[in-house]
């Protein structure tokens, strides 16, 4: 396999791949469509190299089907973390990068001259010295400026480069191991905890969903224009459009679930016009662009719809028909305080009210109903009453709960 | 942004065989175990390649390197601004660090940009003094293999006191609650760090803890059907258990999912609140657990 390398120039390739291997796992190297096999393979082999044992097959009718099963609760830290570490570099890059480092470490000033010939000093014990030209290194000092790692002073028209200031991270190591899993983002964590020397992880995580990992670039580029409320273009990949399209949104806030691990983009749509949700793993090629009008105003329209939004729907996603309302009753025996408390807690919007001694019920108003139904069923053995504003859900509801019956009780009842 | 090849495992693996070469260290077979706990599968085959043909010109052909200084690297911008969010988090007291020097710093996020809108809301009292108390000492004890005591209240309203020896903490960003693994003389007790009190070290009880029990896993066969979009709502919605997915047929998968014995009744009510979409194929326990819940449904009417 000439040409292979581990190592991948750009993230978006693998993106797609891991998401299916990990999330799916059911596909063959044919149902890939429109990716090469040799594309199917290259990147197979990537994953295989940077997380092991995780990843699996699986063969049937003659078709293999790569997946990656990993049990969140087991590990300690994310391994899809791992793709992020595995950016290419030139030979350039990497000679470079070393040798400025050492030269800097002084925490003395260098003109890019000096700099200069203070690397060809280091080059010149090498059998055949690299040669590279004052640009590349201009450029490879302006970048690492523009991360934070070296800082540049002007003194007339000489510009001095220095190390930036190191920071100590001692004591960190408790907090790494927890927010690089937790909080969004968690790879940066993650690369900090590459720089301590940590022995020792005590903590464990249940109900993990790591799957987000894979989208830290866009959010963090979301983050970026939100801070500075800025317009972004993106591609947008739906499943209702084949084809990608560009959109241009105001981005305003991210809503991430721990249920299902999905992550999305509330933002204010500019082609539709209003504020709808965006799945940030169908988001690409992010491009802050000017600061947006009225960040505010959206803002504030955003808070007053979330009063009425269950998971991630506005009346803008497919639902035009304004606030529709659901109530349920539900059976609370005695000793059940339990199932009241599973309400108040559970519950994102709306209202818990007591009926009599054994009724409780359940009120709200939501632009789309149907993204509170699978909450609903969680109380089946208990519920009494349910009234869905929507006729259609609400035979829908009805008719699902008598098809489970029938089901798993249909044969008890003959 | 974040895909830079300053954060990557080859630099990582290429740092540390550099400050080995700078503390003497020559032999292959070491310089190659870095490779191994730092980089990839196949790291090896490009990494020393690489150093050896002087392609990467940072180790002479003696193994002897022109660095003088073991490589460091600042912390990036980006670094920093993480740090900074994650100093805006509540749960951040818990570790009692203080992040002074990053006050010019500007946040990556603000803790108004991300909403996690399915947490339950009853999650842990991160501003409660005596709960950050607890945790650091729960946190202390786990890492240095101290015993523990403290006091629980149990179901009956009746305080109980355990002695235990903590092996982890587990936190549910569900629940937004921290638990505690204790050894307790042969078993291991999980214990909500919330309902605990008046916690302190203490020594080793006489009948000090056992070897650490294995977790039960129990396996649920599931058989999915595609439709209303079911597929990838459950692929995503169980895709932290470590699982296996076969398609059948054009329209259904068959999905096995390992989970904790304990949490099987947490099980049941996640498989019933995807509907007719989700039907059981094995076990019998979480059959039967369904069955009980719709039969109770039957009494209260809809059916």
């Amino acid at each position: 396999m000439a040409g292979y390398n581990e190592l991948i120039k750009n993230f978006e390739k693998i993106r797609s791949y891991m998401r299916e291997f990990y999330v799916y796992g059911i596909k063959s190297r044919s149902d890939f469509n429109g990716k090469s096999a040799r594309s199917y393979d290259d990147e197979r082999r990537r994953l295989e190299s940077w997380l092991g044992g995780h990843v699996g097959f699986a063969r049937k009718n003659d078709k293999k089907n790569v997946f990656i099963s990993i049990d969140s609760r087991v590990t300690r830290h994310n391994p899809l973390y791992k793709a992020w570490k595995a950016k290419s570099f030139t030979d350039v890059d990497v000679t470079l990068h070393f040798i400025l480092f050492d030269i800097l470490c002084d925490n003395q000033k260098y003109t890019l001259n000096e700099i200069t010939d203070k690397i060809y000093d280091y080059l010149a014990g090498f059998d055949d010295p690299m040669s590279f030209d004052e640009s590349t290194l201009r450029k490879k000092l302006k970048e690492y400026v523009t991360m934070g790692l070296v800082k540049t002073q002007k003194q007339g028209k000489k510009v001095f480069y220095s190390r930036a200031d190191d920071v100590c991270l001692d004591g960190c190591d408790d907090l790494l191991n927890f927010f690089s899993e937790v909080a969004p983002c968690g790879v940066v964590g993650s690369f900090l905890l590459d720089k301590t020397n940590c022995q020792q992880d005590c903590f464990a995580f249940k109900h993990h969903y790591i799957t987000s990992a894979t989208d830290s670039d866009v959010i963090a580029t979301i983050f970026d224009a939100i801070q500075k409320q800025s317009v972004v273009t993106a591609t947008s990949l739906s499943n209702r459009f084949l084809q990608p399209r560009i959109v241009t949104i105001v981005p305003l806030r991210v809503f991430a679930s721990v249920q299902n691990g999905r992550q999305h983009l509330l933002a204010y749509h500019v082609e539709a016009g209003c504020i709808r949700a965006f799945r940030v793993d169908n988001l690409a090629d992010l491009k802050i662009c000017d600061k947006a009008q009225d960040f505010d105003k959206l803002i504030s329209q955003l808070d007053k719809m979330q009063k009425h939004m269950w998971g991630v729907n506005t009346k803008h996603n497919g639902c035009v028909r304004g606030l529709q309302h659901v109530d349920f009753k539900i059976v609370v025996d005695q000793n059940e305080d339990f199932i009241v408390r599973r309400l108040e807690r559970e519950k994102r919007v709306g209202t818990v009210t007591q009926i009599d001694q054994n009724t409780w019920q359940f009120c709200a108003d939501l632009y789309d109903l149907s993204e509170i139904v699978p909450w609903i069923r969680t109380f089946i053995c208990r519920i009494k009453e349910i009234n869905f504003s929507d006729e259609q859900l609400q035979k829908q509801f009805l008719a699902d709960l008598k098809q489970i019956y029938d089901e798993y009780c249909g044969e008890d009842d003959v | 942004m974040i895909f830079h090849e300053v954060y990557s495992a080859y630099y990582n693996a290429l740092a540390e065989i550099l400050s080995k070469i700078i503390d003497g260290e020559t032999n292959e077979k070491e310089l190659e175990k870095v490779v191994w706990q730092k980089a990839f599968g196949e790291s090896v085959l490009s990494i020393f390649p690489s150093l050896k043909s002087q392609k990467w010109q940072l180790v002479h052909s003696d193994m002897s390197t022109p660095l003088k200084n073991k490589p460091t690297m600042p912390v990036t911008t980006l670094q920093k601004r993480w740090l900074k969010a994650i100093s805006l988090d509540p749960r951040i007291k818990l570790f009692g660090v203080q992040f002074d020097w990053l006050d010019d710093v500007q946040p990556l996020f603000c803790q108004d940009d991300f909403v996690v809108y399915d947490k339950y809301n009853d999650g842990d009292p991160y501003d409660d003094q005596n709960y950050v108390s607890n945790f650091k000492k729960v946190l202390s004890a786990t890492k240095s293999g101290d015993y523990i005591t403290f006091e629980i209240t149990d179901k009956r309203n009746k305080k109980i006191s355990v002695t235990g020896k903590p092996v982890d903490i587990e936190y549910s960003a569900k629940d937004d609650k921290f638990r505690v693994s204790l050894q307790d003389a042969g078993y291991v007790r999980v214990v909500n760090l919330a309902k605990i009190s008046h916690c302190a070290i203490c020594k080793k009880p006489k009948q000090a803890a056992g070897q650490p029990k294995q977790r039960e896993c129990s396996e649920v066969v599931l058989m999915v059907s595609d439709q209303r979009n079911t597929l990838e709502r459950a692929m995503m919605h169980f895709a932290h258990f470590e699982k296996y997915a076969e398609m059948i047929d054009d329209h259904n998968c068959l999905l096995k999912i390992k989970y904790d014995a304990t949490d099987e009744s947490e099980m049941i009510i996640r498989i019933l609140s995807f509907g007719p979409m989700i039907k059981v194929v094995e076990s019998d326990r979480i059959k039967n657990g369904i069955k009980q819940k719709l039969k109770k449904q039957k009494k209260c009417g809809l059916l």
